[in-house]
């Protein structure tokens, strides 16, 4: 895992499986991330409509996506 | 109803949110509550399915084998790598800010408290177990909700994946229920 020699060839490689594994990498990244901030904002006390205009999406899909469930981030408005 | 929850249940029931964290489901289930049950390796039921060969470790394996594709997708270090974009820098920074694990969700951290993750629903089953240990506690006309009876209420349940590991392990749900009736009844520690 550690060869630094296959992973360059990795990186140059147009194995589909090999880039869209990267893909699938990157999005469960990007989700774990998104959580994470989205939780922070709530947390700070920011608003549904202020996250999703940061996200670029409606205020009802950050909040399907995000407010379901009885814990710290279901808080009124 | 939680009010008559005895400590051991109510650390029984946190546990059973910290087991379906580690476990990145999104729901907590009968399967959560036999989990949390048996993290607490000293208590009633630990002491009476460990007779049974069923301790915290194999549960947890087999919930694992019985809840495919649930858990989710772990970080994929080596993939993103072959892009260019080394995990471990980006880790360091998010746990700089927001805590060891907060990446990872770490139930280590979890346990400590701090970043201790949003309630986790209750499954339809888990509820009606709950409930239903309470039925159970009544029936003995006991007063507190002490951790066997957590267990008789999931066995009353009875349709919940913490039945059919019970039930895999080789154990008898109704035998089960009364060496726990029996030791509810003794009143041991």
């Amino acid at each position: 895992m550690s060869d630094t020699a296959q992973l360059a060839s990795d990186a140059g490689s147009r194995d589909p499986a090999v880039g869209l594994r990267a893909v699938r990498a990157l999005r469960i990244l990007v989700d774990r991330l998104e959580a994470l901030q989205v939780e922070n904002a709530r947390e700070q006390g920011w608003s549904w409509q202020e996250i999703a205009y940061c996200l670029e999406v409606t205020r009802q899909a950050v909040h399907k996506k995000y407010a379901g469930g009885r814990g710290l981030l279901r808080r009124e408005k | 109803m939680f009010e008559r929850f005895h400590q051991e249940s109510r650390q029984a029931v946190s546990l059973a949110q910290e087991n379906a964290r580690r476990l990145r489901h999104d729901h907590c289930g009968t399967e959560h509550l036999l989990l949390g049950l048996l993290d607490q390796r000293s208590c009633l039921v630990s002491r009476v399915l460990g007779r049974h060969g069923l301790d915290y470790e194999r549960a947890y394996q087999a919930v694992v084998r019985l809840t495919p594709g649930r858990r989710a997708p772990a970080l994929d270090a080596e993939a993103l790598e072959s892009i260019g974009i080394d995990l471990s820098a980006i880790r360091e920074r998010v746990e700089a800010a927001f805590g060891p694990g907060s990446l990872d969700r770490d139930p280590v951290t979890t346990r400590n408290g701090r970043r201790s993750g949003r309630h986790i629903p209750f499954s339809p089953g888990a509820k009606k177990a709950l409930e239903l240990s309470l039925r159970e506690t009544l029936a003995l006309k006991q007063k507190g909700i002490r951790d066997g009876h957590l267990l008789l209420g999931i066995l009353r349940e009875g349709r919940g994946l913490a039945s059919r590991v019970i039930a895999d392990a080789g154990i008898d749900a109704g035998s089960l229920r009364g060496e726990i009736t029996v030791e509810l009844s003794s009143g041991g520690p």
